[in-house]
């Protein structure tokens, strides 16, 4: 229980929020490898299947990176081991959707412990089980999601186990652990998971995710966090956050908060005093580095490769979940901002990157370097108001 | 149980008057006075009571905090407020599902002796959902509402008599639109030993329309700019009075005494969220 007791440390005894940060691209993960070596502070990496997948089940679009090849890299770069592998949100119909919209429940769940399977072969040290998403957009009923969950908690423990290797589990989603439930909800299902792993033997959970007011639309955080009004059919966050550390603190678990992107920082220095024990970021490093590779496109005068990426960013649509109004469809710099990390393994960025690197006589490294810069400046932020550096 | 229900009315007499007949109508033992947060004359209620009519008062209005510390200081003034038990305060744009409160409001203060602040939920607020049980109330250390009922047991403890009128009395006044007000309302009923809380047994709503489509007429600011200066206003107050720069100091400050409240009222544990 190494892991545990190093995670514990930080929580409990340092005061700290842990943070969680999205592989969006090559370079926010060596900024955080960077970040968490040059302040000896762990970060947990945290790939969702979409960013990092299996060699099997056709890799990621985090630098094409599969999961095998990810843990190897991260491993040889992050030389003082602090770094902690993560799976975020891992499950049936988690995957890439082009691979996976047709595959029926039996053959996402194999896909998924498949997923699962590499994740724990190749280092990762937490896993995050969420069963709540379908292919066809419809919900899922809570004893269905709680039923996937048990069988592929019970997997993920049982092959950790058999390989020898230490798992940390996550457990929950917004759907079926307080946001649209009460706390009675809560506990029942923290009460029904304890029934469970008390009947089996296992160890319990080590993070819930809970809804905590964040919501991440475009590019800020519309949720009730930072919101002076109510928000329809929402319970005040000045409620919901203490509310659900008191049940977190009952069931010995931490709450781990996703997408705190673009919160304040007088909003996220009060992390660690409120006591949020831990916190997922991920959209905003992507747009972090795109918004810097759109600069220096225009630092050097580099107008016809600025539009041009804008265009291929635009082009790929990856905007449209992010839009609060889903019927704004005009293109815009925003929407590039919001779409450009996922195609930065797309031929023609990389073409249009080794174009301009060669028109402006400028190395690669020196690009890296810069674009680095802007992600770091956006994760010292979250480190620092987290009391973590 | 004496109720006393205060409506606080700027330039929209037919809706005031709308409330005032309901209320009236369902709750006969009720006595109902009409504040005038500077209205202009021809927009006045019917019922007026109380008319803020200087002129910072008619071009700004008094808001929340100002419009009852003017009518709970006037009836102060005029020594009718030791005549009631409870103070409902209620803006213009309240409207109640079911308009019999009366009963209910004196059954849940005969049974929650303790209890200073009552707020009725709202359909729309995820508070309901937690609010299942069978009394159909829980106490609450935030309550963002326009409608609260007060005991005057609790206002006679709080009040501010250092020149009572539309700046002191209930509410600290320089917090013009309020924000943060109500957490120190809260805070000031769990400090005294007593207790705020939220019941689905009254049913209340707001009705928004009038603010984001009359705004001209109620000559206020537009939705978006009074949000902006509601917030801006309430942390300078907030860091000018308590130090805070943050909503979440103040929450923190308020969770703190309520906590307290239970080790001290164990028996009332049921009713902790």
């Amino acid at each position: 229980m190494k892991l545990l007791n190093k995670i514990e440390n930080l929580i409990l005894n340092k005061n700290t929020t842990m943070l969680g940060v999205g592989p969006m691209s090559k370079n926010v993960v060596d900024s955080a490898i960077e970040l968490s070596n040059k302040n000896k502070v762990p970060i947990m990496l945290i790939a969702s299947r979409r960013q990092i997948e299996c060699k099997e089940l056709g890799g990621g679009y985090c630098n094409n990176w599969t999961t095998e090849e990810f843990s190897k890299y991260v491993k040889k770069k992050d030389k003082l081991n602090q770094i902690i592998l993560c799976r975020d949100h891992g499950g049936p119909w988690q995957g890439n959707p082009d691979r996976e919209r047709n595959l029926d429940i039996k053959k996402s769940m194999i896909d998924a412990k498949k997923s699962f399977m590499a994740d724990i072969d190749n280092g990762f040290k937490i896993i995050h089980i969420d069963p709540s998403i379908s292919n066809t957009g419809k919900l899922i009923p809570k004893e269905i999601i709680i039923k996937r969950l048990f069988h592929l908690y019970e997997f993920v423990v049982d092959y950790a186990k058999k390989s020898g290797k230490e798992i940390l589990v996550e457990i929950g989603t917004e759907e079926q652990s307080g946001s649209t439930g009460t706390y009675e909800d809560l506990e029942d299902f923290l009460g029904s998971m304890k029934t469970f792993v008390n009947k089996k033997k296992l160890n319990f959970p080590t993070f819930i995710v809970i809804q905590s007011g964040t919501k991440v639309m475009e590019t800020r955080n519309i949720g009730s966090f930072e919101s002076p009004i109510r928000i329809k059919s929402e319970i005040p966050v000045e409620i919901q956050i203490f509310k659900v550390l008191e049940i977190c603190k009952k069931y010995n678990i931490f709450m781990k908060e996703h997408n705190a992107d673009y919160l304040n920082d007088d909003s996220l220095s009060w992390h660690p005093r409120i006591g949020i024990h831990a916190t997922n970021v991920a959209p905003e490093y992507g747009v972090a580095e795109t918004k810097a590779l759109i600069s220096i496109f225009e630092k050097y005068g580099d107008i016809k490769s600025r539009d041009e990426f804008i265009s291929l960013a635009y082009k790929s649509k990856k905007w449209s979940k992010w839009m609060i109004n889903k019927k704004d469809l005009k293109k815009d710099l925003n929407k590039a901002e919001i779409a450009g990390h996922y195609i930065f393994t797309n031929k023609d960025v990389i073409k249009l990157k080794k174009n301009f690197l060669q028109k402006q006589s400028i190395s690669e490294t020196f690009l890296n370097n810069f674009l680095k810069k802007n992600i770091k400046k956006s994760i010292t932020r979250y480190l620092t108001n987290f009391n973590l550096i | 149980m004496k109720l006393c229900a205060i409506i606080l009315n700027r330039n929209l007499p037919k809706v005031t008057d709308q409330l005032y007949k309901n209320l009236k109508k369902n709750n006969k033992a009720i006595d109902i006075f009409v504040v005038e947060a500077g209205s202009d004359e021809k927009n006045l209620s019917k019922h007026t009571t109380w008319h803020a009519n200087w002129d910072e008062a008619k071009i700004n209005g008094l808001r929340y905090a100002r419009g009852f510390n003017f009518a709970l200081s006037n009836m102060y003034k005029e020594k009718i407020f030791y005549k009631y038990d409870a103070y409902i305060l209620l803006t213009n744009d309240t409207y109640f599902h079911d308009y019999k409160i009366e009963n209910k409001i004196t059954q849940i203060f005969k049974k929650h002796k303790k209890l200073a602040i009552l707020s009725p939920c709202s359909n729309s607020w995820g508070e309901k959902k937690t609010i299942m049980n069978k009394e159909k109330l829980k106490y609450f250390w935030y309550i963002h509402n326009n409608a609260y009922i007060i005991k005057t047991s609790f206002l006679n403890e709080i009040k501010n008599l250092d020149q009572p009128g539309h700046i002191n009395f209930l509410f600290d006044g320089n917090n013009f639109r309020g924000y943060g007000l109500e957490s120190e309302l809260i805070m000031k009923a769990y400090a005294n030993d007593k207790a705020a809380a939220i019941t689905t047994e009254i049913i209340a709503e707001e009705n928004q329309n009038y603010l984001l489509k009359f705004s001209e007429k109620i000559k206020t600011e537009k939705y978006d700019e009074n949000l902006d200066l509601y917030i801006k206003e309430g942390m300078k107050w907030m860091h000018k009075k308590y130090g805070f720069k943050s909503k979440w100091s103040m929450q923190m400050f308020v969770k703190v005494f309520y906590d307290k409240f239970f080790t001290t009222n164990s028996r009332l544990k049921q009713y902790k969220l």
